[in-house]
């Protein structure tokens, strides 16, 4: 099954956050989720605080996470937070430190702790 | 596929070096040219600093195994199991409390020398209060600034150092080749000069050229080397008698005045400020994150893990500052800071040594995982260096000047309340937090 369903709706909880909507409004990121396992490619793109999804590659990456799908799917469906599974060498990012803890900072606040 | 914004050599080496470099290496000089018996101490250092280069290269193939800002955390996990890793990640950061109030400590006794009227503790609690308003505020030493700063700080104590060595008198010979009795402390004090060159190694995911890193660490163990190696030879020129080295607090500024009058004292007293500036901007940022991070995977209370309005984690960085104001108060009254140089110079060996255990374990645990960089020597060069960074840090911890070894005593201490904590306290955190999420589901599914 894609994950493309589980980053629309990650973009759609992003977008009806006020809060976040705000806190994004001057962060124009692409991020790429790639799927170690499946070799599939997915993206997550932040511009004027909204945020949209799709499949494939994309040029001029800012972020690029990669990890199992199993666990791509936690992260992005809020069972669980980036920080676990990044801190047990799971998931890999490239990218800017900034960045990365940004999207754990998305994360909090649409899942809470 | 395309990656914007990555970094380069030149950041490579300026980070390592600038990191490596505290106000409190300064001291350390003095503290280990003492036990070196005065002009050998060259030999100390570069033996340290030999041995180091062994150890930046098992730091390059683990970072390069997993590049993460987690570093220590993800490696030793890895490569030995969780509760491990965690004790050894929480005081490998602790040693960036000691290196904040070891610097809060030396700049205040720089300001103090400038400003006598103003008593050195107001100058610790005024410079970590501003540290930390400026931190909760999100405002950050721009990182350009940090590289000038450490390669402005390498330059001018090369240059303070040649010119008096220039002056002269230079000592005798045979005095460069004569080592004391505490030739092995020396060497393992040493240790301390190059201490955090490694901490570029969280930085691994924003090096687009993985060899970066290893190639940036090796440059900036050379010019560490070189910058301290110099100053510390013209501190013994400055005070011939071994036994006068510790008579000062503020070696770098007297240097300075030497060299070049009162110009150069005041020139010492800026690069100090900006040497001290830049480990608590770099100190204070990654050790907030990893308590943040830690929160956030549930091994530290919740509260660490909260941010204010500027996205900073701001319970995390208080509890750093207290933590840094605290120790550097203690220090201040005691005037026992050899006790942070000595810890500081103990942990770094023992995590030597760790590194070195981690690469051969990861080796055979993960030997099919892509290596861009592997180490030299492994296994039996690797096992052999390792050992001796085990005695080297050992002997660190108990380098004391009184009969009570209160490095030693300090790490045991806080190593043990660490273990209490994770064996002990952290499952039943960990359990009730467990319960409560199947309350809150079981609540869900009840409406």
């Amino acid at each position: 099954m894609t994950m493309l369903p589980i980053l629309e709706d990650f973009a759609r909880a992003c977008n009806s956050n006020a809060r976040l909507r705000q806190m994004n409004r001057d962060w124009s990121r692409t991020i790429v989720i790639r799927t170690t396992d499946k070799g599939e490619s997915y993206w997550l793109r932040s511009e004027n605080g909204s945020i949209r999804s799709g499949e494939g590659p994309v040029p001029d990456v800012d972020l690029q996470v990669e990890g199992g799908e199993e666990i791509i799917r936690a992260v992005f469906s809020g069972e669980m937070s980036p920080t676990e599974p990044y801190n047990a060498g799971d998931l890999l990012v490239k990218g800017r430190q900034d960045d990365l803890m940004r999207l754990d900072i998305i994360t909090l606040l649409i899942w809470g702790e | 596929m395309a990656q914007r914004q990555v970094l380069s050599l030149r950041t490579a080496v300026s980070t390592s070096a600038g990191l490596a470099s505290a106000a409190i290496n300064f001291l350390a000089c003095v503290e280990i040219a003492e036990y070196a018996g005065g002009p050998s101490v060259w030999i100390a250092l570069l033996v340290s600093g030999g041995l180091i280069v062994f150890s930046a290269s098992n730091f390059a193939e683990l970072s390069g195994l997993y590049p993460s800002a987690a570093a220590i955390r993800v490696w030793t996990r890895r490569g030995l199991n969780d509760s491990l890793s965690l004790i050894i990640s929480l005081v490998y950061a602790l040693t960036v409390v000691f290196v904040i109030a070891a610097d809060a400590f030396v700049l205040a006794q720089a300001f103090h020398a400038a400003v006598p009227a103003i008593p050195g503790w107001v100058w610790i609690t005024a410079l970590l209060l501003l540290v930390l308003w400026a931190n909760l505020r999100g405002i950050r030493m721009a990182g350009r600034i940090q590289d000038i700063n450490a390669i402005l700080l390498l330059i001018t104590l090369s240059v303070i150092a040649a010119v008096i060595l220039w002056k002269g008198p230079l000592p005798p010979v045979r005095q460069f080749f004569h080592l004391g009795h505490g030739i092995f402390q020396s060497i393992a004090l040493g240790v301390f000069i190059y201490v955090g060159f490694e901490w570029v190694t969280p930085l691994a995911e924003e090096f687009s050229d993985v060899r970066a890193i290893p190639r940036g660490m090796y440059m900036a163990l050379g010019l560490i080397a070189i910058a301290f190696g110099l100053f510390s030879e013209a501190l013994t020129v400055i005070f011939p008698r071994p036994g006068e080295l510790g008579s000062t607090l503020i070696p770098q500024l007297i240097a300075g005045q030497k060299a070049l009058g009162l110009l150069g004292f005041w020139w010492m007293l800026f690069i100090t400020a900006t040497t001290a500036m830049t480990t608590f901007n770099g100190g204070l940022f990654t050790a907030s994150r990893f308590v943040y991070a830690l929160a956030r995977e549930k091994v530290l209370p919740k509260k660490f893990s909260r941010l204010n309005a500027h996205w900073v984690p701001s319970y995390a960085l208080v509890a750093i500052v207290v933590l840094s104001l605290i120790l550097a108060l203690i220090i201040f009254a005691t005037g026992q800071y050899a006790v942070l140089i000595n810890a500081g110079a103990g942990v770094e060996g023992l995590v030597y040594a760790l590194s070195a255990l981690l690469v051969i374990r990861l080796r055979k645990k993960e030997p099919s995982r892509a290596r861009p960089f592997r180490a030299v020597g492994v296994p039996w060069v690797t096992a052999v260096i390792g050992v001796v960074f085990l005695l080297l840090g050992t002997a660190a911890l108990f380098t004391s000047s009184s009969a009570v070894p209160w490095a030693f005593l300090f790490i045991a201490a806080l190593s043990l309340l660490v273990t209490l904590y994770v064996y002990i306290l952290l499952p039943r955190i960990k359990g009730k937090a467990k319960v409560k999420r199947l309350e809150m589901t079981s609540e869900e599914t009840t409406e």
